[in-house]
């Protein structure tokens, strides 16, 4: 996309997505990254933590469970559940199924991606909930 | 600058759908993955309410460290880390910050180096 247009246009004011409810959910969506960006350097960190050995490791979950970095986790994980719920709803309106002839329902292709999520889940379950693993 | 627009243009015809794709993949993995990621690794572990042994260090290192690991990082960290770049550099140009020409390069490059630094380690780990 051609991101010049404003030679064309008059430049927007920098406050123009303040002005409708739709445009601030929008802005929103776009902010669900921030968050998401801290908790992949917070990851990286632990990579790194753990190349480097173990004292470093317990280092590093000592750092994640320090008050700032927990708020700011948990703010990270509402925004990959406000993210997947705007995008989930996106998938049938950008590629419909239709299988044997009848398209699939817009609400059971959003319940579908909803239980991949539940799914991810059991398996994170799976590998590291369950006692003596 | 603006008598190189139409190279611009020209150029971003081919890579666009590129940064497009990552961004739709990377935001699959958003969804998807990482709500339990983040709920496990980031709020879990360090509440201590995993079983001690879940994500040791020699646990972690064995699971991180492998061609699953890898996979992992892949669509955890890096397709991630476009799809957030691709948020980023689109955010700003909404917000009138900087020139979308040099957010461009600054959002997907740093998205890239990161990448490549995140799948460094776990090689780095594998061949130790």
């Amino acid at each position: 996309m051609d991101k010049s247009s404003s030679q064309r246009l008059p430049p927007l004011k920098r406050n123009w997505w303040l002005k409708h409810r739709f445009f601030k959910l929008y802005m929103l969506r776009e902010a669900t990254v921030l968050p998401l960006v801290f908790f992949t350097l917070c990851l990286l960190a632990g990579m790194v933590a753990l190349l480097q050995g173990a004292e470093s490791w317990q280092g590093w979950i000592a750092f994640m469970g320090s008050p700032i970095v927990l708020l700011l986790n948990l703010l990270a994980l509402a925004a990959s559940l406000f993210h997947a719920a705007t995008f989930f709803v996106l998938f049938p309106r950008v590629m419909p199924l239709r299988i044997a002839g009848h398209s699939l329902p817009d609400q059971a292709i959003v319940a579908g991606q909803w239980a991949g999520v539940v799914m991810v889940a059991l398996l994170f379950f799976w590998l590291l909930g369950r006692s003596g693993a | 600058m603006n008598m190189h627009k139409d190279d611009v243009q020209h150029k971003q015809a081919f890579d666009e759908p590129l940064w497009w794709g990552l961004f739709s993949a990377g935001g699959v993995c958003f969804a998807v993955l990482l709500p339990a990621v983040i709920l496990f690794i980031a709020v879990l572990l360090p509440l201590g309410l995993l079983p001690a042994e879940a994500l040791s260090y020699e646990r972690a290192s064995s699971l991180l460290f492998s061609v699953p690991g890898f996979l992992f990082i892949g669509a955890v960290v890096c397709l991630p880390l476009f799809h957030a770049a691709h948020r980023l550099r689109h955010g700003l140009f909404d917000i009138s910050v900087g020139s979308d020409a040099l957010n461009k390069k600054l959002m997907y490059g740093g998205a890239a180096l990161l990448s490549v630094l995140a799948l460094g380690i776990v090689v780095a780990g594998f061949l130790r």
